[in-house]
């Protein structure tokens, strides 16, 4: 029976359905392939995969969560289990930081669905001018790290600052921005992009028969828009519920705008407790698991707002939502309101940052100067950290791109138990604040006995890359499942039928469908890597600084037009690198290739 | 009560120009069971938006009930035509339960929580969902969801029900027995009916009426039989089934039945008729595929003219080669059995092939056999037609 099942490729006589091979069918086929047939990959590759899944994601989750009530494990203390640190977080200055990043979270989150839903709907639903840009500068403003627009406010602002150098003696705008709100109103822009993914993708499935439906049936304009609302709300909840998470995790604000601002953030506040000396990495830990017990909050709530409720809405024929006609002044307010969005998420600290960078440090004049960008070309220790997280970026997309495929691939076969687990794994690692992640790798990385077997990559570049590509792995998976999962094993067969071999059937029957999916995710995570902060400043080698650490040294030591002329540059090569990626996929890519990834993006 | 429906010369042009409906016009009784047939783009499904209130119309006027709804300056909102519909994806709400799914359309009729409740309850337990009020449209199958579709269009009582291929979405088994329901509970709830669909299989087991739509324009209006026996194009043929067609030349003008004489004459010609209607011309028909002359039916005067002969299913069957009464000689492509009997797929030598020969025996792939036409399911229509 065996060799039947094997020889014809036919669904044995048990089959379940059409064309469907039974279970047995399908052990039998797999134990009787050839041992010869399968892949190096398949026989040592996933183990392999698994077992640097577990090293570098699972070890270090685990580690920054368990030091806390287990600091003898780690070598971090006398006690097997305790609660005394999570106790002591939940006391003085760090439950004042971690009621504050509830608080500003939960703000940032609403405020983000305040500017981000009109902007979805006006780009989605109405005849807005320009509205086909609105989702490319969603990704601008995603791809910029947080702390880029925060340092940008900030040099506008402050003491000193260009508005002040311009003449501007505006101390009340210093106030407002130099403290909660400023820090609220920054982490509530950094949410716009993700509400407007979120509503969009929750308009996209609400067609237009829905409201059609409602209006033939007697239900007037304001009726209909009763009706209908509620079928957003998994969509409102899944933006709450992810600005809130992003804006409790971030570290980039907590860093810069917050903490010059005498703001204490959770994030920042397990920063110090690992960087000050002596360090104590069991207080880190009880606030990574209250960090990570936070952005449990706002899912619970969504789940709890959602229950025994179905939004299941697309079918195969859903009809598209007929765009309004707005009017001409309907128009000019949209565009007007757009239009300050954009000025205060990317233009006011655009300014302020390449302002900054053409001025002196000091003085109390607006003369422009080039000084800061001629030092940054001639100190090689200037410099260098671009170059460095040039590389590092690099290394890491490229490495991550191969692991996120590899991993899309295992969660594509969602049939199997293990594809279910590492869907787990990845997850939890998604929501895992980069700070707590980071603080992980120390925990896991830093104990006396690795040192004693001679694995030395605390502090290390190595470790620091490492870091980043397991940190940027799960979104990259993420990224790469929609298109993986459209893949049907009989491409790669029928290129293998037909005479390709292993290689050449994965080049030509595989490749070309993922190609744009690869190398958007590249670009994610290159951009990433590239201006990434908290694992860097966690994880650096020392005396070998990457970017983003190098900048913030320079603005600490008050060498704020060389730090800025530094972020200025900065983007300045991630945009070229954006453009030249980009670019070459358009001109290099067969077309083939380049038909398919748009067919299936729009 | 049931609503009469007026059509007059409605247009509907999209933004970028593109005509949707080009002068449509059609009148319908009260209590009708209509149904639009036509391909994909053919207008149809924006002629029932345009009845709906859904779409605007261009130019033209719609009236319902005697009440002009569309139309110069007038365009009456969908809430306030009094007419329901059932969406070709069913449209329920996902996050009301069933029951507050069909209870929604009696909010035009002022009834109390109560009897509204009532009268939600006694239209789901008809349609056969009673037990199902409080579930969710995602917990229903595709066939239940229907049914709630349809008792949300029913459960108002409205003068007019309009239907977007409501049957689409279901596999064939299911399609056929919503179809019986759909039918039964319309015409027991006493509205007049628009029903679009592109299976005309469909159309003609509903309709009362079927209209035929072609690129925006109503080609033909008219009951079943005669849209089926008389098609008014070559094309309204070919969408409500063919066997085939030939190339003839129109050798002779027969007269009409309603004149004296015999109807059909010579050898191998058709027995008299009853179906032929009284203002059908017959004419005479030659052509390299046919190996004798053969009289048909045409629409209008043919004579001298290269001409079509478009063959019904029902307008050809199978004949022995020996006895010399057949028309037609090929050889069998394909047999399929089909419960009563075979269709087969016969290839005409030099003259394509002719698909649904039904026979009650079967007759072997790659036999040679006789065909025989029938007059009443062969039509001619010029060549340039």
């Amino acid at each position: 029976m065996t060799i039947t099942t094997e020889d014809t490729g036919a669904p044995g006589p048990a089959a379940a359905g059409p064309g469907r091979p039974a279970p047995w069918g399908r052990i039998a086929a797999r134990a009787s392939r050839p041992l010869g047939r399968r892949s190096v990959g398949g026989l040592i590759g996933r183990p392999i995969f698994w077992i640097l899944l577990i090293l570098f994601i699972l070890v270090p989750c685990a580690s920054s969560l368990l030091l806390t009530i287990s600091p003898r494990l780690f070598d971090q203390g006398s006690q097997w289990f305790t609660l005394t640190y999570l106790r002591q977080a939940l006391t003085g200055a760090t439950a004042i930081a971690i009621t504050n990043s509830l608080w500003v979270s939960a703000s940032a989150a609403a405020l983000g669905l305040v500017i981000g839903f009109p902007i979805a709907w006006l780009a989605n639903r109405t005849t807005l001018p320009g509205r086909r840009f609105v989702a490319g500068s969603m990704w601008l403003v995603l791809l910029l790290p947080s702390w880029l627009p925060a340092l940008g406010w900030e040099r506008i602002v402050q003491a000193d600052g260009v508005m002040y150098r311009l003449g501007l003696d505006w101390p009340w705008m210093t106030h407002l921005i130099m403290g909660p709100f400023g820090v609220v109103l920054l982490l509530g822009l950094r949410s716009v992009p993700f509400t407007y993914l979120a509503i969009t993708a929750g308009l996209a499935g609400l067609g237009q028969e829905f409201e059609d439906a409602a209006r033939v049936h007697g239900a007037g304009r304001a009726a209909t828009l009763r009706l209908i609302w509620p079928m957003l709300a998994p969509a409102i909840w899944s933006a709450l519920a992810i600005g809130f998470a992003e804006s409790i995790s971030d570290f980039g604000v907590a860093a810069t705008l917050a903490y010059n601002s005498n703001f204490s953030l959770a994030t920042y506040q397990l920063y110090q407790a690992i960087n000050n000396f002596p360090p104590s990495f069991p207080a880190a830990s009880a606030i990574g698991v209250l960090l990570v017990a936070a952005v449990a909050i706002p899912l619970a709530l969504q789940a709890r707002a959602l229950r025994g409720r179905s939004y299941q809405m697309l079918s195969g024929r859903t009809r598209q939502a007929v765009r309004r006609e707005l009017t001409g002044r309907g128009k000019a307010a949209a565009l007007a309101g757009l239009g300050l969005f954009y000025v205060i998420a990317l233009g006011v600290p655009g300014f302020g940052a390449v302002s900054a960078s053409l001025l002196g440090d000091y003085g109390g004049s607006f003369s422009i100067t080039l000084v800061n960008y001629q030092a940054l070309f001639h100190q090689a220790d200037q410099f260098g950290p671009l170059e460095r997280s040039l590389a590092y970026g690099f290394v890491s997309a490229s490495v991550t791109v191969v692991g996120g495929f590899i991993a899309a691939w295992l969660l594509a076969q969602r049939r199997q138990k293990s594809s279910r687990v590492l869907d787990f794994m990845l997850l939890a690692a998604v929501a895992l604040p980069s700070v707590v992640f980071g603080a992980g790798y120390i925990f896991a990385f830093n104990l006396p006995v690795e040192s004693s077997l001679g694995i030395n990559l605390y502090q290390t570049a190595t470790l620091l890359v490492i870091a980043y590509i397991a940190s940027s792995l799960p979104t990259s998976a993420r990224v790469l499942v929609g298109a993986v999962s459209q893949l049907q094993p009989s491409l790669r067969d029928a290129a293998k039928t037909h005479g390709a071999g292993e290689l050449m059937a994965w080049a030509r029957g595989v490749l070309p469908l993922v190609s744009r999916p690869l190398t958007m995710a590249w670009l994610l995570t290159f951009c990433g890597v590239f201006l990434e902060l908290p694992l860097s400043q966690l994880l650096y080698a020392p005396s070998n600084p990457p970017a983003s650490v190098a900048i913030n040294d320079n603005l600490s030591t008050y060498h704020f037009g060389i730090g800025m002329a530094q972020s200025v540059l900065a983007v300045a090569i991630a945009l070229a690198a954006v453009g030249i990626v980009l670019g070459g996929y358009r001109l290099l890519a067969p077309a083939g290739w380049r038909r398919i990834g748009a067919a299936s993006r729009g | 009560m049931a609503d009469s429906i007026s059509v007059d010369v409605v247009c509907k042009a999209f933004a970028g120009g593109s005509l949707a409906l080009d002068e449509v016009s059609l009148s319908v009784e009260p209590g009708t069971f209509v149904v639009l047939l036509g391909p994909s783009g053919s207008g149809k499904t924006t002629l029932l938006r345009c009845l709906a209130g859904i779409e605007h119309v261009t130019s033209g006027q719609i009236a319902i009930g005697g009440k002009t709804v569309a139309g110069g300056q007038v365009h009456v909102p969908p809430d306030r035509r009094n007419l329901s519909m059932v969406f070709q994806d069913y449209a329920l709400w996902p996050h009301l339960r069933v029951r507050e799914n069909v209870a929604f359309a009696l909010r035009r009729s002022k009834l109390t929580r109560t009897e509204a409740q009532a009268r939600t309850l006694a239209m789901l337990e008809r349609v056969g969902l009673g037990a199902l009020a409080d579930r969710y449209p995602n917990e229903l199958s595709g066939g239940e969801q229907q049914r709630v579709a349809l008792a949300r269009a029913l459960v108002a009582g409205t003068g007019l029900i309009l239907c977007d291929e409501p049957l689409s979405n279901l596999d064939a088994d299911l399609r056929e027995r919503m179809r019986v329901e759909i039918s039964s509970l319309v015409r027991e709830a006493g509205a007049t009916a628009v029903y679009i669909t592109h299976d005309q299989a469909e159309a003609f087991a509903l309709a009362d009426q079927i209209g035929v739509l072609q690129k925006g324009r109503l080609i033909q209006f008219g009951r079943p039989e005669e849209v089926y026996t008389r098609p008014a194009s070559p094309f309204v043929a070919r969408f409500t089934g063919l066997a085939g067609e030939l190339p003839v030349r129109v050798t002779g003008q027969a007269p009409g039945p309603g004149a004296s004489g015999p109807r059909a004459s010579g050898p191998g010609a058709s027995s008299p008729d009853a179906a032929l209607p009284d203002s059908a011309i017959e004419v005479d028909v030659a052509g390299p595929a046919l190996l004798r002359p053969f009289r048909a039916r045409a629409g209008h005067h043919l004579a001298g003219a290269d001409a079509l002969l478009l063959i019904r299913p029902t307008g050809v069957r199978l004949s022995g080669t020996h006895n010399g009464d057949h028309h037609l000689a090929g050889v069998v492509a394909d047999v399929a059995f089909r419960g009563r009997g075979y269709e087969h797929a016969i290839d005409i030598p030099g003259h394509g092939r002719l698909t649904g020969v039904f026979a009650a025996t079967r007759a072997e792939r790659g036999e040679t056999v006789g065909l025989r036409l029938e007059p009443a399911g062969c039509h001619v229509f010029s060549a340039t037609a």
